[in-house]
């Protein structure tokens, strides 16, 4: 909300600055910032027009001389408002508006032009740039700019938060002001009770159900619409807003005055003058002010003359009733309506204004009748209206002001530091909260505004706010509550750890995607209801889409080796309820490229399967202490798939190489296999073991021996060291292969050595007994698998 | 023939052929006869086995000194036939060539921020909680005194599954479910991810990530919450860091505040997490006695942090994975 430092002003006295103000209120529970501060302006000043010319090659420019009362300065000027004689706004070469705006000298279509006359928006005063900003005669000319628009245009824009209604208008902040400095709050207008020249009355009628509980109602004849009086339009400029007209000026002022929202109807556009406050029927067109029609429901609660809706009750008014230029009487409605009711109502219509957001959050019932009188009494000081009706106040409101105790002990538990009881007693003064001192605490009357104020710790909040939560010494006595600190997800920090220090970068990725992209993965997905695009529009079912991504925007930027990770949830439906939506924590790789690049040290080596097996037999190994084996599968998008499974055939991920059509049909670059592993997480959380029990290392020596067979080509070499390890569990340690070599001549064939290692854990090796492993070993493989044993 | 003369006789037997030795083919050869799997070395350990026991320990060392020996020997004459054989060799003379280019992993930096911020609040005694992205509104909203149609529910724009089934739009759904679950003593933090219905731009995105703190117990005062919340920002943000604590507003705390803290380069205050005394009415949601408890809460968003940290002008960054971006880290 943009407040006015002079407007503040009617209600208190102060001497800050719209910064020191803006600080001030921050740290009081109002964040703002200052919008216009002129005494920050440098170079501008009042100048006045001496000539304008038009110029010579240009028709809507003129070219003026403009005097500082000390020189004269050429400046061309594209307003069509600018004429000889007027005192004006004169930024110099070498100012700054707001905005960063800065003026140098400039070239305007051939003629040269020394500074800006400057319109109202440029000053940060208003949107208005129709013309240049016109000001009055008897400014001096050469004074600075701050002295004659300061005053009245100095601005802040205060950020209210949804619980504080009670600050939306400069009475409302006008109280926080006074009560930070201590200031007396002044009345600017007296409310009187104005008595009827006419006997006429309004019947007005209230809903039964509560959503609307004060309706005050009254009539004024005899009134004049026409401009506003220049005080009038000043305050309303001074906030940015434009001035209509003095009828609708008015009402316009109250709101931003004391926070209530009035409405004013044209009395003769009424059927009758008769309110009934009722719900709409369903599927209801109204014409609304801003020409704009909307379908009503049954829970919005509409004003109607008992035969048309004249109002969407505190949100808007209707376009058939509105006041215009010729009108001469008005019915003034000043009302209080439920918050819930407005809340819902502007909600379905999307349709928010400055009097819902203030119904929503909570008005002030007891300020109804004061805004009532301080309307009519505007209207006939400003449009020369009388009060033509009794008034009628249509009330079920209880208006008995509610009672909230503060406990010395719960302030002082809950704070951590003792506040002394004049301290708190000046701030409640300072807040209109009324009390009486107790032996134990306060016993507080909370004001009618404050509707917000209900429980002791809602006391407890204005208290700290308003004695500096800077004041409050902290407190460090925490270490007393230290407990063990848990965190599930640790071994998956490890995880990450090992795979980025193995060159894998960590990506995050969107979770919401697009329905058509997830659908591919086969998986049914959950989609949002009102998603803000549709390219996402459907939470992710699987990371590989994300990480897929990835590796076609790096390779379409330059990097086509890809080693990548992904740890995050994934969703799946199952059904309708929320309990059937899997959320599954997810754990993704994804290899494309080299490791290595060729270079003056190697020829290169590929980001591949074989990699990804390493890396997950080295993961699970290192981490959760479990041995894992591959076993072969199938998977809907992988041209090769293979589960991992641990000892207890448990499977914990898997491993694959994503089909090449897959790829090619969803537009992912790429110039080699693509492999992608998924790490089971609660496998990996529960497993992860970082007590390690150490096993004796053995000092009996290694043997190791070469076996070279050759063998069918198609021969599995997997199953083969598994055929050869399972001859003698205890004393063979490990069979690799080392060399695969296939010759031309002999395609169906490939001579492969195997290097095997020998280890008695208990005594040295003696030769008889490798020798006894080696010749089974021959026999088994030679008969298992068709093979040779080729001589050494 | 003793032992001793069948090692000198193989010694000086080797020796001529390896130094006749002209071409690979001729190596060979010799390996097979010498060290092969039927070779003289091979044999010779055969009959060393069928040596008495008090002989063995001075044969056994001869004869590995000897096989050595010829091993080493004939390495040689294989690197003098073929200089390539050993791979680097042709390089390893200049050293001025550069080292492997190994690939630059590493951990996406809101990972590292999490993991910093997980790291100091556990110093102090907080674990660490997970709850569910999606939630009902009950647990994102109401228990945490959001009613349906409160203006409160603007402060946050929604994405909903169903009208009763939204995408958490804050961490704080955790706390409710850990209280649920949990009498007090309570001393947490919640991570995770949380959405925002919010048009993404530079400064917003649809989802961001947030740490969250909650600490119910008997005692813990606002007092105490504005020295831990001092002590996490001193060790995230460096000692001296100047900070303050102003007024705000959440339904889920009162009293409500905001911390900030002085960027010099902008020469401006920035603020980086709410706060405040946790709501009785949170804790009656859950069962708990408001009266005899009492704790505070916080929140804050990663992105943010990191952005401050690093110096990331556009949050999209961290979301497009741009390999460019995240070797950097």
């Amino acid at each position: 909300m943009k407040v006015s430092l002079s407007w503040l002003k009617r209600f208190v006295d102060f001497e800050y600055s719209s910064s020191e103000l803006a600080d001030k209120l921050t740290m009081q529970g109002f964040e703002s910032e200052v919008v216009t501060d002129f005494s920050s302006l440098q170079h501008i000043v009042v100048g006045e027009v001496k000539s304008a010319e038009k110029h010579p090659d240009a028709d809507k420019l003129k070219v003026c001389t403009v005097t500082d009362g000390n020189d004269s300065y050429n400046v061309v000027c594209g307003a069509p408002n600018v004429d000889k004689g007027q005192k004006i706004v004169f930024a110099k070469v070498g100012a700054v508006l707001p905005g960063d705006f800065k003026i140098g000298k400039a070239k305007i279509r051939g003629v040269e032009s020394f500074g800006m006359i400057c319109s109202e928006r440029e000053l940060g005063i208003s949107e208005e740039h129709d013309g240049i900003m016109v000001l009055d005669h008897s400014c001096e000319v050469g004074v600075n700019i701050d002295s004659i628009l300061g005053e009245a245009y100095d601005a802040i824009d205060v950020e209210i938060t949804p619980d504080k209604a009670f600050a939306l208008s400069h009475r409302g902040i006008a109280r926080e002001v006074a009560a930070m400095s201590g200031a007396k709050l002044k009345t600017p207008i007296e409310v009187s009770k104005i008595t009827s020249k006419g006997k006429d009355l309004i019947k007005v009628s209230l809903d039964k159900d509560g959503g609307c509980t004060r309706y005050i109602a009254g009539t004024m004849k005899n009134l004049t619409v026409g401009p506003s009086p220049k005080w009038l339009t000043d305050y309303l400029k001074s906030v940015g807003q434009k001035s209509i007209n003095n009828l609708v000026d008015i009402s316009n002022f109250m709101l931003l005055e004391i926070g209530h929202p009035t409405h004013i109807f044209d009395l003769n556009k009424l059927s009758k003058p008769t309110i009934e406050v009722k719900w709409a029927k369903k599927g209801e067109k109204f014409d609304a002010l801003d020409e704009e029609s909307y379908k009503l429901d049954t829970d919005h609660l509409i004003i109607t003359d008992s035969v048309n809706t004249i109002a969407l009750a505190g949100i808007i008014g209707g376009k058939d009733s509105a006041v215009s230029e010729t009108t001469t009487e008005v019915l003034i409605e000043s009302a209080y309506f439920n918050p819930v009711v407005i809340r819902k109502g502007s909600k379905k219509l999307n349709l928010l204004s400055e009097a819902s957001r203030r119904f929503e959050r909570g008005a002030d019932p007891e300020a109804t009748l004061e805004a009532f009188y301080m309307i009519v009494g505007l209207m006939t000081e400003v449009a020369g209206g009388t009060l033509e009706s009794l008034i009628t106040d249509e009330s079920t409101i209880d208006t008995t002001l509610h009672k909230v105790s503060l406990s010395e002990d719960k302030l002082l538990k809950y704070t951590g530091q003792e506040i002394d009881s004049k301290s708190v007693g000046s701030i409640l003064d300072g807040l209109y909260i009324g009390y009486d001192k107790s032996k134990t605490g306060w016993d507080c009357t909370i004001p009618s505004f404050r509707h917000d104020v209900v429980h002791e710790t809602d006391l407890i909040e204005e208290v700290l706010r308003c004695y500096g939560y800077e004041n409050i010494k902290s407190s460090y006595s925490f270490s007393s509550q230290m407990q063990y600190a848990n965190d599930e997800e640790q071994p998956l920090f490890e995880l990450k750890q090992y795979l980025s220090s193995l060159g894998f970068n960590q990506c995050y990725n969107n979770s919401l995607q697009d329905i058509e992209e997830v659908k591919a993965f086969g998986i049914t997905p959950v989609s949002v209801m009102n998603p803000s695009s549709e390219r996402m529009n459907t939470l992710r079912t699987t990371l590989h889409r994300g990480l897929l991504e990835n590796l076609d925007f790096n390779f379409k930027n330059g990097s086509a080796n890809t080693l990548i990770y992904e740890h995050g949830t994934v969703f799946e439906k199952k059904g309708d309820t929320l309990k059937d939506i899997d959320q599954v924590s997810n754990f993704s790789c994804l290899i494309h490229g080299n490791f290595y690049d060729k270079s003056v040290h190697f020829d290169g080596v590929e980001n591949n399967f074989f990699l990804l097996k390493g890396i997950a037999t080295n993961a699970f190994q290192t981490l959760t202490k479990a041995k894992v084996k591959f076993v072969e599968d199938k998977s809907s998008y992988c041209d090769i798939f293979y589960r991992i499974v641990d000892n207890k055939k448990n499977t914990v991920g898997s491993i694959g190489v994503i089909a090449g059509s897959f790829l090619d049909k969803l537009d992912i670059a790429h110039k080699t296999d693509v492999c992608v592993m998924d790490i089971n997480t609660t496998f990996f959380t529960e497993h992860f073991n970082h007590s390690v029990k150490v096993k004796d290392i053995i000092l009996y020596p290694v043997v190791t021996r070469d076996l070279n067979f050759k063998l069918d080509s198609g021969a599995n070499l997997g199953e083969v060291c598994s055929a050869m390890k399972s001859v003698n569990q205890s004393i063979l340690q490990d069979v690799w292969p080392v060399d695969i070599y296939q010759s031309k001549e002999e395609k169906s064939k490939k001579n492969v050595l195997f290097k095997l290692s020998f280890q008695n854990i208990k005594k040295t090796l003696e030769d008889n007994e490798v020798n006894a492993i080696i010749t089974e070993i021959i026999s088994i493989v030679t008969k298992k698998f068709n093979a040779k044993l080729r001589d050494n | 023939m003793s032992l001793d003369n069948t090692i000198k006789e193989i010694q000086t037997s080797f020796r001529s052929d390896l130094s006749n030795c002209k071409t690979t083919t001729d190596l060979e050869n010799i390996r097979i006869t010498y060290l092969g799997r039927k070779g003289k070395i091979t044999i010779l350990f055969d009959d060393f086995a069928k040596l008495p026991g008090s002989e063995k320990p001075k044969y056994g060392k001869a004869l590995n000194v000897l096989k050595t020996d010829l091993t080493i020997a004939f390495n040689q004459k294989m690197n003098e036939l073929n200089p390539n054989s050993s791979g680097s060799n042709n390089n390893s003379a200049d050293f001025s060539l550069p080292g492997y280019d190994l690939p630059k992993g590493s951990l996406h930096p809101l990972e590292q921020i999490t993991s910093e911020i997980k790291s100091i609040f556990q110093s102090v005694g907080f674990s660490v909680a997970y709850g569910p992205e999606i939630d009902d509104d009950y647990h994102n909203f109401e228990a945490l005194n959001v009613p349906k149609h409160h203006p409160a529910r603007d402060m946050q724009d929604t994405f909903f599954i169903d009208p009763n089934t939204v995408l958490r739009t804050h961490t704080s759904n955790v706390q409710i479910h850990l209280m649920e679950n949990q009498d007090p003593p309570i001393r947490h933090i919640c991570c995770g991810r949380v959405f925002r219905n919010e048009a993404v731009s530079y400064k917003s995105f649809c989802l961001f990530n947030q740490v969250e703190g909650l600490v119910v117990n008997e005692s813990s005062s606002f007092a105490e919450m504005k020295g831990t919340l001092e002590y996490f920002v001193e060790e995230m943000f460096g000692k001296g860091t100047k900070m303050r604590f102003r007024p705000s507003y959440f339904p889920f705390t009162e009293p409500s505040a905001e911390v900030d803290i002085w960027n010099d380069k902008l020469n401006q205050w920035m603020e980086i997490l709410g706060c405040g005394m946790v709501n009785p009415n949170v804790l009656a949601n859950v069962g708990y006695d408001n009266k005899k408890y009492q704790g505070f809460a916080f929140g804050m968003g990663i992105e943010r942090i990191a952005m401050i940290k690093y110096g990331i002008k556009d949050i999209r960054l961290f979301y497009q994975n741009d390999k460019r971006f995240l070797e950097q880290f």
